[in-house]
């Protein structure tokens, strides 16, 4: 089994387009969440959004490609970062690219012909040529990645939803552990920052209608949380056999020391009220990584600021944590960036990333009375201090599906 | 530690060859043929005259235990759970295996909504101009569809619905939307077991293909060849140690000895693709499942996405 290190890290995201200002933001706790402007949202119930407001430097294609489906921009803009810092040039040879998403796009006004809904006049238009397909395949921030940086032996698409991304980490780290291959470029990219998205996640109950209360709206863990907060962005990590990085005189940013994925089988759209299946992802990662929950020094939580996730992810926490829970510090960075779907379990883990760099935990913000059921050693203040060496980070995605991962701090 | 041996216990299967697995393997035998016909849907467009592959009747509730879960379900997910329970209870799976050690792996399709929840939608969405508008999309358009939408179209929810509906809690993978990516899940699901990662693992796919917005998006794409049609289908199978199938006295189909995954040139190789149709992310499975029944052999596909898996099966002794 080979040890494996993180040698690049690349982000895009409401609160900063690259790894420099996201963790300026995040130490800062700067919230990048505001009204919507993508779209006209004035008479969704829902009107808030974490949106990346700036403009990426990306080449033509991709930009044109990114004027209809925003986060295929993202996941290639992060995926430039992450490979510039870890000095990759191509993913030709042994390399698996593995990263997550969740949810086509899906343009509703394709499907009018003059002033109807009229699927077989679009559908001539369609065949004609005069118009694109209602199609937007998952696979094309993989395409455009591979067309610029080169093919990989793997390349692969995951879609779990809101633990697509972290699962393409975890998944990418086994592979790389057990030398099926010599790097790995994964992580995750989202958006559904769109009229389809935002009223469908509404739709459900998902997301928070407190529009009055702005950038802090999401409110992980709150008394008065009342639903999520949709973000948009992307993160990619390289990752590398650690000994193959130090020999080649890389920095290596940290450690990932264990993953875990499991499945609660109990709904779509809640979690599993005993939090079972969230604590057996814990317990398993931590497993994986041959550690003690005594040994986790922090934990940047799923945290969404949903009713049920945000008290079932406690009491599994308490559980799995039984005797250090008081005073393990954690965090919820989506009361910063908002819940980036298949992004979140990416950007959270950058978040954990930079923490072990920066020796700091960034706060969650919205968080002014602890709810019941929700009580842990949470951090709310920004310049919180970090000098532990092992963070874990959950995503828990609607279908039941969650995943943990643990890094540690790489110190030579 | 050696590896575990690996081996195929039970399949399910939904094609336009059969409702089952053994209605598929028998057409399969017979040499026969997916039945074809055009979609209503695309009358009056260029494809009018082209058909599809047709399903057999599924009897999804009668086999889904009722109308209940249905309604959260696309069409490819209830080929998937038919499949999934299908292949699980060839297997005796859950009676065999603790939930928390059953893996699922997974590949599905492009995703498909349902024409008229989306027409509604939209109707109501239409301003005095005949534009499409988010404020009346806000104020009505959203209360005309099905609140349940995004269930229908997030791509996880296939594989997600056997989960809760065949209590699955173990590691689990889902990929998307090609040929290739299915191969994946397989290959994981392999290593998940010869590993001892799971003590089981179901893997499949299913891909509601014949969808007429996919059908024009793979004609639009060029990812149709001459005389080739799309079909919708599932396939999931069982896998477990040969050692565990053997203690309990479990029929074998066939043992996998090895599984690869590697970048493709030559182009797409679909083997079901005359008989059957071209199923896409279903593919794989359904060609590893009918290649089961004859026990030993080579399997390889190479799809849209430039994958190619390659599967060696041995027959059962």
């Amino acid at each position: 089994m080979k040890r494996v290190a993180i040698t690049g890290f690349g982000v895009v995201s409401p609160i900063g387009v690259d790894r420099d200002s996201f963790w300026d933001s995040l130490a800062r706790g700067v919230s990048g969440i505001s009204p919507i402007t993508h779209f006209d949202a004035t008479t969704f119930e829902v009107q808030l959004a974490g949106e990346v407001k700036e403009e990426l430097a990306l080449p033509e294609h991709v930009k044109e490609v990114s004027r209809e489906d925003p986060k295929v921009g993202f996941a290639y803009g992060a995926c430039a970062e992450a490979l510039s810092q870890a000095g990759i040039a191509s993913l030709h040879g042994r390399v698996l690219l593995h990263i997550g998403t969740s949810l086509e796009i899906f343009n509703l006004n394709k499907v009018i012909y003059e002033g109807k809904p009229d699927f077989k006049a679009v559908a001539r238009d369609m065949l004609k040529g005069i118009s694109p397909s209602l199609q937007t395949p998952l696979d094309r921030a993989s395409r455009l990645i591979t067309q610029q940086f080169g093919r990989p032996r793997q390349s692969l698409t995951n879609c779990s939803a809101c633990a697509a991304g972290a699962q393409a980490i975890g998944h990418s780290f086994h592979a790389i552990r057990s030398a099926y291959f010599e790097l790995a470029a994964c992580g995750g990219f989202d958006s559904m920052i769109n009229p389809l998205g935002v009223g469908g996640f509404q739709l459900l109950g998902a997301l928070t209608t407190d529009n009055q209360r702005g950038a802090r709206a999401c409110r992980p863990f709150d008394s008065e949380r009342k639903g999520t907060v949709l973000g948009e962005g992307a993160a990619i990590f390289v990752l590398e056999p650690l000994e193959k990085a130090r020999a080649e005189g890389k920095e290596i940013l940290a450690e990932v020391m264990g993953y875990a994925s499991t499945l609660d089988a109990y709904s779509l759209s809640a979690p599993d009220p005993d939090g079972d299946g969230a604590a057996r992802t814990m317990i398993m990662a931590l497993k994986d990584a041959s550690l003690s929950p005594s040994e986790v020094h922090h934990i940047n939580t799923h945290g969404t600021g949903t009713q049920l996730n945000d008290e079932v992810e406690a009491k599994a926490i308490r559980r799995v944590f039984a005797e250090t829970w008081e005073k393990i510090p954690v965090t919820a960075t989506k009361s910063m960036t908002g819940h980036l779907m298949a992004a979140g379990g990416p950007v959270e883990l950058g978040a954990c990333l930079l923490s072990l760099i920066r020796r700091v935990i960034p706060p969650n913000v919205s968080l002014d009375q602890v709810a019941e059921g929700c009580e842990l050693h949470h951090v709310t203040e920004p310049g919180t201090r970090f000098e532990g060496e092992y963070v874990l980070t959950n995503s828990f995605g609607f279908g039941g599906q969650n995943a943990s991962l643990v890094l540690r701090r790489y110190d030579g | 530690m050696e590896p575990n041996r690996v081996v195929i216990t039970g399949m399910g299967m939904v094609t336009p060859l059969g409702a089952t697995f053994a209605e598929c393997a028998r057409a399969w035998r017979e040499g026969r043929c997916a039945t074809r016909q055009p979609l209503p849907e695309l009358h009056g467009t260029p494809l009018e005259d082209i058909p599809v592959a047709t399903l057999p009747g599924i009897k999804a509730a009668e086999r889904l235990g009722g109308r209940r879960m249905l309604k959260y379900m696309s069409d490819a997910a209830v080929l998937g759970c038919l499949a999934g329970r299908e292949a699980l209870e060839d297997a005796h799976a859950k009676v065999r295996f603790s939930p928390e050690r059953i893996g699922l792996y997974a590949g599905t399709g492009l995703a498909t909504a349902d024409i008229d929840e989306v027409k509604a939608m939209v109707e109501a969405s239409i301003d005095e101009r005949g534009q499409f508008s988010c404020r009346l999309l806000g104020e009505r358009g959203l209360a005309a569809t099905n609140p349940l939408l995004s269930f229908k179209i997030l791509a996880n929810m296939p594989p997600c619905l056997i989960s809760i509906m065949e209590c699955i809690k173990g590691p689990n993978l889902i990929f998307t939307p090609w040929e290739g990516q299915t191969g994946a899940a397989l290959l994981e699901a392999w290593r998940a077991v010869a590993i001892g990662e799971v003590d089981c693992a179901l893997a499949g796919a299913a891909d509601n293909a014949a969808h007429p917005a996919t059908f024009i998006y793979l004609h639009q794409a060029g990812l149709l060849r001459l005389n080739e049609y799309p079909a919708s289908g599932a396939a999931y199978l069982v896998f477990e140690p040969l050692e565990t199938a053997t203690k309990d006295g479990r029929p074998i189909y066939a043992e996998i000895e090895n599984v690869s995954l590697s970048p493709c040139d030559e182009g797409v190789e679909d083997p079901l693709s005359e008989p059957l149709g071209r199923t896409f992310a279903a593919a794989p499975a359904i060609l590893l499942g009918l290649k089961s029944i004859h026990g030993g052999g080579r399997l390889s596909i190479c799809g849209v996405d430039q994958q190619r898996l390659e599967i060696e099966l041995k027959a059962s002794s």
